[in-house]
């Protein structure tokens, strides 16, 4: 008999890579699951239940994080966007790229110690708005970088061809730039939202323990050996990236291929 | 003279791009202008149109001086190489997009684009979007959009360098028809001889910088500069040698 390996391959590498996420959520109902017992001696809703009567904090750190990572993620993009213009039509362009690396070369860890002087000073140090000015550092040089590509002689043509129909610059800007670079912001926005959203060492720092963000919070019961409230909030912070993964392919990827 | 420009110049570095720039031009009127890559034709045309600015000169546009105006100000459409029409745009779109940057009613804008789509020839395609259309569509389009503007002055910067023989010779048959229907004032910029004698009311050859505007075409093409005494030299070698070929033959 002549046996047909592809589909078995196939369907065994796709349990490899759900395995995780479906123990994962198992894991979130679970609780009294000691060695050797092969089933947990509960399942159910109880550890979901706790989230919403607010118990360890958790909805409030995924509330938190969303904040965080959305406002990293739209001023990065906006900004980055707007700040890439100016960069690649610069004369010192190349000097200028080199220097957004700048906070790639040094590990998260080094460049939160490096930046708590001055957060110190300022007053912002242990707070939201630091954890997400702090952020921005990591992720403007990424957006900025990221919409190089985007300008160039046939965008810099576009403009100037805006510009001899009698439109001004916002005009160009509005009608024509941000619906052509649709796809990229998207993008941009997903990418620079993930790099917050899954940061730890810049914000374990800055926050100092009073920014519990999921991730922290995900740490913070690992080192706890809470491993069921682990796997919950394991499940919160995958539910946003899993949710803006499906928007991006269904309305950004399938259109730019 | 409709459009008077005045002893421009412009250098980059220490290479001067534009030299001692002079020439004047009727209203509606065309002036092809002839000269090989690197000659300084489309700086000259930025220049023109606000996109770059000169060193020293001034441009007269209908007795008003636009040297100091910015591009949307002057009435001046630059068209490229490239067709760029917008492509999150329909062809209808695209060629109404001047007018409702300048807020023409949609009313207005609906008579308008109707109307020009219909000079250009592209009733079929007004609801397509630019990827779906071909080379010469795509040109007309862009055309139709410069002109729906009602331009003082159309600046064409060798606009069917991209199209095939085939198609390059349409869009100039469709150009001298629009450019008379609009009355059009236009600066055609070529580096094929051929195009520049057939688009032009008149006719000019730059060099280095340098624009020669000649009086008519046939001192154009008695200037031993403009190369095309070398060009009908080679045609007629080609038709001798072509028919004693045919005499060996028979």
């Amino acid at each position: 008999m002549n046996i047909r390996w592809k589909p078995i391959i196939l369907s065994a590498f796709v349990l490899l890579v759900l395995f995780p996420f479906v123990y994962l959520v198992l894991l979130s109902f679970a609780s009294e699951w000691r060695f050797p017992t092969v089933l947990p001696e509960y399942f159910g809703l109880k550890n979901w239940r706790a989230i919403l009567g607010s118990e360890g904090g958790l909805l409030k750190s995924f509330g938190l994080s969303l904040v965080i990572s959305l406002s990293v993620a739209c001023i990065s993009t906006i900004t980055g966007f707007a700040v890439s213009r100016t960069l690649s039509y610069h004369a010192k362009r190349n000097t200028l790229t080199l220097l957004a690396y700048f906070p790639y070369v040094l590990a998260p860890v080094v460049f939160a110690v490096c930046l708590s002087y001055f957060f110190l000073k300022l007053g912002i140090f242990g707070s939201a708005t630091g954890v997400i000015i702090a952020q921005f550092f990591i992720s403007f040089p990424y957006a900025l970088i990221f919409f190089m590509s985007f300008w160039g002689q046939r965008t810099k043509s576009y403009e100037e061809l805006v510009s001899t129909l009698g439109g001004t610059r916002w005009q160009a800007y509005i009608k024509v730039l941000l619906p052509m670079a649709k796809g990229m912001l998207l993008i941009c926005f997903f990418q620079t939202f993930l790099i917050s959203w899954f940061e730890y060492g810049l914000t374990s720092i800055i926050g100092v323990g009073k920014v519990q963000t999921l991730t922290i919070k995900v740490f913070l019961f690992i080192k706890e050996a809470n491993f069921y409230y682990g796997a919950l909030s394991c499940c919160l912070l995958i539910f946003p990236p899993v949710l803006l993964l499906y928007i991006n392919k269904k309305y950004v990827f399938n259109k730019l291929i | 003279m409709f459009l008077e420009v005045q002893q421009i110049n412009k250098k980059y570095k220490e290479e001067e791009v534009v030299k001692d720039l002079n020439f004047n031009l009727d209203a509606h009127k065309t002036l092809s202008i002839l000269g090989k890559s690197g000659c300084g034709k489309t700086t000259m045309l930025k220049i023109i149109g606000g996109l770059e600015n000169s060193d020293q000169g001034k441009i007269l546009l209908n007795g008003e001086e636009i040297s100091n105006l910015s591009p949307e100000k002057r009435a001046v459409v630059y068209l490229y190489q490239e067709d760029l029409l917008f492509p999150h745009l329909t062809v209808f779109e695209n060629i109404a997009f001047g007018l409702r940057i300048k807020k023409f009613t949609n009313q207005e804008v609906d008579r308008k684009v109707k109307a020009m789509i219909k000079s250009i020839e592209l009733e079929a395609q007004w609801d397509k979007m630019p990827h779906q259309l071909s080379g010469g569509q795509r040109q007309r389009v862009s055309f139709g959009r410069a002109i729906i503007t009602n331009p003082k002055l159309l600046l064409l910067d060798e606009p069917f360098g991209s199209l095939d023989a085939g198609t390059r010779q349409r869009m100039q048959s469709l150009f001298k028809k629009i450019a008379a229907e609009f009355r059009i004032t236009s600066l055609f910029v070529t580096h094929d001889l051929k195009e520049a004698i057939l688009m032009g009311d008149e006719i000019g050859y730059m060099q280095k910088g340098k624009l020669k505007v000649y009086k008519s075409k046939e001192v154009f093409i008695r200037d031993p500069e403009t190369g095309v005494g070398n060009e009908i030299d080679f045609w007629k070698g080609l038709g001798m040698e072509n028919g004693s070929l045919k005499n060996c033959t028979m």
